[in-house]
């Protein structure tokens, strides 16, 4: 492998990062401010001095473009700045307060979702057509076709409501981290399942496996050795996103579960027009996605060898 | 390999679900008192909140110059009298001997000068300030027109402050009752400057203080030693904590299974089956509320009151309650709200007709405006998106289509909602007012004087003129009769349909004593014991 090329090139896709990470909070800060009403309309009246002295705290009387270089200015020093309704925190205190709870819903969705869906789609695509594989996969088609919208409500009334094992939602204790995580994963679970089941059926068939099983290999060895780094390749390169997706918390898994994520103020503070909160979540965000894509391409590197970073 | 760490993972899973002990039995009587909120609170400096889910936990919180009492009347708080001048302009209070922070530093009259004078200077940016605008000069200080001491609020001496009116405002008592009204520690804000309502250094004079605040998960209050020092009774319960359960169904959820005493609200379609198998857990009280259709009556066809008239005439208030909605919402003829106290409102003009003559007349207003089967009358209904509101609409717009009416309706968030409304950018829409039990506070919506929350942009100069003679009067009677007066004059021109006065759906525990329903909803915890 050619070091120094490497090297040059995961740095020109840390650069291409950068830019999309700047595109992405120009763009975001300037749609919200044209989306119709502002932090401070609600149902009651506001006297104008009134509007004009919030206005002016949150300097939304400055031109857009004064107030695009502040939040720019403070961005680079890592202040999120002040939320605009959760007045008593800043945005920092509120991600640095909620991130937790949803990297660790995430994360522990996101290893049932690899191991669970790699198993299962290795298990079917090892005997593609046969009864195994069509329960397994009908199954994994179930839990796609299930939206978590549909799945954690009905999983909070069975295991919460009537049967009485497990909490409804808060994370007060451990018993609060098992239904979130698993009606998360599902229908990653299930996509998993199936991408893995197919490349895995379609590996199965590639010259080099036949060979290797022609010499005799045994078939544990030629399926760690020479079936699942090619088989896993679409497996990761959808990992990129999906991981960032769970980690980062989902907005229906928190709002059904009363989790103090961050994935709620995706909605809840676009709908309040809290800007700075609303930007603070799309950056934490945009960050995951482009360090994922970032790390699935260097694992693309890793698994076959017919890909280099900046390689022909 | 693999499926051996699946059989694994799935072994851990179903452990993971039988390690857990019921939920329900966690949650004893006699410690932590756990109540679901409608949200999470935006701030809990009194000064610059917003929402009534922030009303609730401020009043546990603090203690203004009047209080509610288990009921919610108005009753002495801080203050343990008061005198108002012939004039009813000076109002002079006398506060309770031996108050104090929760720090035990004394708390004096020169706290609640301090605490005006915050409220209404313009860096606060709070943006419930005009509450206070009854004080004099209150509004050109919150403008910057004028320094802080210029606003009518004076200390005599520690025990005695005095507020000096604009105009004379007999609802004084009911509105030092919201949080705008409380007093904040001056000796800690000057230390620590906006953090003052970080848990670390919260000081307050309510029954509880600030222990610990969650985002998003949980506001935690304990028992403020020094409230007893005020005379008034201490709290019986130890530790509170606030849970933000802004979903219906999910505070319905964690009720059920027995991880909150109480909730705000459930899911309107559950009421039939809590009323049938928890009809102890059940608590329906009528709030101080109206919501209303409001007209544009800047623009046609709305500027023509036959038209106004026609519509209001053609809604079944009743079928809408108790037929379509079934939440236990009540029927509200009149713009001012049934429960407002000492006060008796005017039912719009068409009310005590039934329901074949109010369609007859309405279709013969229609055909006088114009619109007949050949030209129909074609308008737009604007809501705030939400399953209950949808299914209002939709019967709203049915009504219409009984008199030859089509509706198109347009749905939006709040916040877009109102800001349309403000902008006077619609033709017919559904609002709502909450709050206080003066006709004032309801009335006021429609003076042409108010700006953009007279949605409609309705002007009556005779009811303009009826409502800045109530605004001279200081005697209560007196002041109320003309204000029936206006409201009459008002109602005659249509510038609202009144719907109904929302009914609050809570669930609280039979182990707790001392919840009383009442109009405003308010339920201080200090008046609550375990049985």
């Amino acid at each position: 492998m050619n070091q120094p090329r490497t090297g040059r090139a995961l740095l020109a896709r840390l650069a291409v990062s950068l830019v999309t990470f700047w595109v992405i909070v120009t763009a975001v800060f300037f749609l919200l401010r044209l989306a119709p009403g502002g932090p401070f309309d609600g149902e009651r009246q506001l006297p104008p001095e009134v509007e004009e002295n919030l206005r002016a705290a949150y300097h939304l009387d400055e031109p857009l473009v004064v107030q695009y270089g502040r939040y720019l200015g403070m961005l680079a020093r890592g202040d999120l700045g002040p939320s605009f309704k959760q007045k008593d925190f800043s945005v920092n205190e509120l991600v640095a307060s909620g991130a937790p709870v949803s990297l660790t819903v995430g994360g522990l969705a996101l290893l049932l979702a690899v191991a669970g869906g790699i198993g299962t789609g290795v298990r079917a695509g090892l005997a593609p057509g046969s009864a195994l594989d069509r329960t397994l996969m009908g199954v994994a088609g179930l839990g796609l076709a299930l939206p978590s919208i549909v799945v954690a409500p009905v999983a909070v009334l069975v295991f919460a409501v009537l049967l009485g094992w497990l909490p409804a939602g808060g994370v007060d204790s451990p018993a609060h981290y098992v239904l979130p995580p698993v009606a998360l994963a599902l229908p990653f679970l299930a996509a998993i399942a199936r991408l893995t089941r197919g490349s895995v059926a379609e590996t199965l068939t590639e010259p080099h496996v036949r060979t290797a099983l022609a010499k005799g290999l045994p078939a544990g060895r030629v399926l760690r050795r020479h079936v699942l780094p090619v088989a896993l390749l679409p497996v990761v390169s959808y990992l990129g996103p999906a991981a960032a997706a769970m980690l980062t918390g989902s907005v229906v898994i928190e709002q059904v579960f009363e989790l103090p994520g961050i994935g709620r103020y995706f909605v809840q503070a676009a709908l309040n027009r809290d800007y700075t909160l609303v930007m603070g979540v799309v950056v934490v965000y945009a960050a995951f996605i482009l360090t994922f894509n970032l790390l699935v391409d260097l694992a693309y590197t890793r698994l076959d060898p017919r890909i280099r970073l900046g390689g022909r | 390999m693999t499926s051996n760490v699946l059989r694994r993972l799935w072994i851990a899973v179903l452990l993971g679900f039988g390690l857990s002990s019921p939920t329900g039995a966690a949650l004893a009587a006699g410690d932590v008192l756990r109540l679901g909120n409608a949200g999470e609170p935006e701030t809990l400096d009194p000064h610059r909140y917003n929402l009534r889910l922030e009303e609730t936990i401020l009043t546990d919180l603090f203690l203004g110059l009047t209080t509610f009492d288990a009921e919610a009347n108005i009753v002495p708080g801080a203050a343990e009298g008061w005198q108002v001048s012939e004039d009813g302009l000076t109002w002079t209070f006398q506060l309770r001997p031996g108050l104090a922070w929760s720090d035990g530093e004394p708390l004096t009259a020169h706290d609640f000068v301090y605490a005006f004078r915050r409220l209404l200077a313009p860096d606060t940016a709070a943006s419930l300030a005009y509450f206070m605008y009854p004080l004099a000069n209150a509004a050109a200080v919150n403008a910057g027109e004028l320094p802080p001491d210029r606003l009518g609020a004076r200390a005599l001496d520690d025990r005695t402050l005095e507020l000096t009116l604009e105009r004379p405002y007999p609802y004084l008592p009911e509105r030092l009752l919201y949080p705008t009204g409380y007093p904040v520690p001056r000796h800690v804000i000057e230390a620590v400057g906006d953090d003052w309502v970080k848990p670390e250094h919260w000081v307050s004079n309510g029954a509880y203080r600030l222990a610990d605040w969650q985002p998003q998960a949980a506001v935690t209050l304990v028992r403020n030693p020094h409230f007893a020092a005020s005379g008034l009774q201490a709290p019986a319960i130890e530790r509170l904590e606030y849970l933000p359960l802004a979903s219906e169904q999910a505070a319905y959820n964690r009720y059920r299974a027995g991880e909150v005493h109480a909730i705000g609200a459930f899911p309107a379609g559950e009421l039939p089956t809590v009323r049938e198998r928890m009809p102890e857990h059940l608590r329906l009280s009528p709030l101080l509320s109206i919501m209303y259709l409001v007209f544009n009556t800047r623009a046609a066809p709305f500027d023509d009151v036959r038209v106004r008239e026609a519509l209001a005439l053609a809604v079944d208030r009743r079928l809408l309650t108790d037929r379509v909605q079934r939440a236990g919402h009540v029927p509200s003829p009149s713009f001012v709200p049934a429960l407002v106290s000492d006060y008796q409102p005017v039912p719009e003009p068409g009310a005590d007709l039934d329901r074949p003559a109010r369609l007859a007349r309405a279709r013969a207003l229609l055909t006088e405006a114009g619109y007949g089967a050949d030209r129909p009358l074609s308008i737009t209904l604007r809501y705030v998106s939400g399953t209950e509101t949808k299914r209002t609409n939709l019967a709203i717009a049915a009504f219409w289509r009984e008199i030859g009416v089509e509706t198109r309706l347009h749905q939006a968030e709040l916040k877009v909602h109102f800001a349309d409304l403000r902008q006077g950018d619609f033709e017919v829409a559904m609002a709502g007012w909450f709050g206080e039990s003066n006709p004032e506070h309801y009335l006021g919506l429609w003076e042409s004087s108010t700006g953009d929350v007279n949605y409609g942009g309705f002007a009556h100069p005779p009811f303009d003129a009826r409502m800045a003679e109530a605004a001279g009067i200081a005697d209560l009677a007196e002041r109320n009769a003309v204000l029936r007066e206006a409201e009459r004059l008002g109602i005659a021109r249509y510038p609202a349909v009144p719907l109904y006065s929302v009914t609050v759906r809570r669930l609280v525990s039979p182990d707790l004593d001392g919840w009383r329903e009442n109009p405003r909803d308010a339920h201080p915890a200090r008046f609550l014991r375990w049985r």
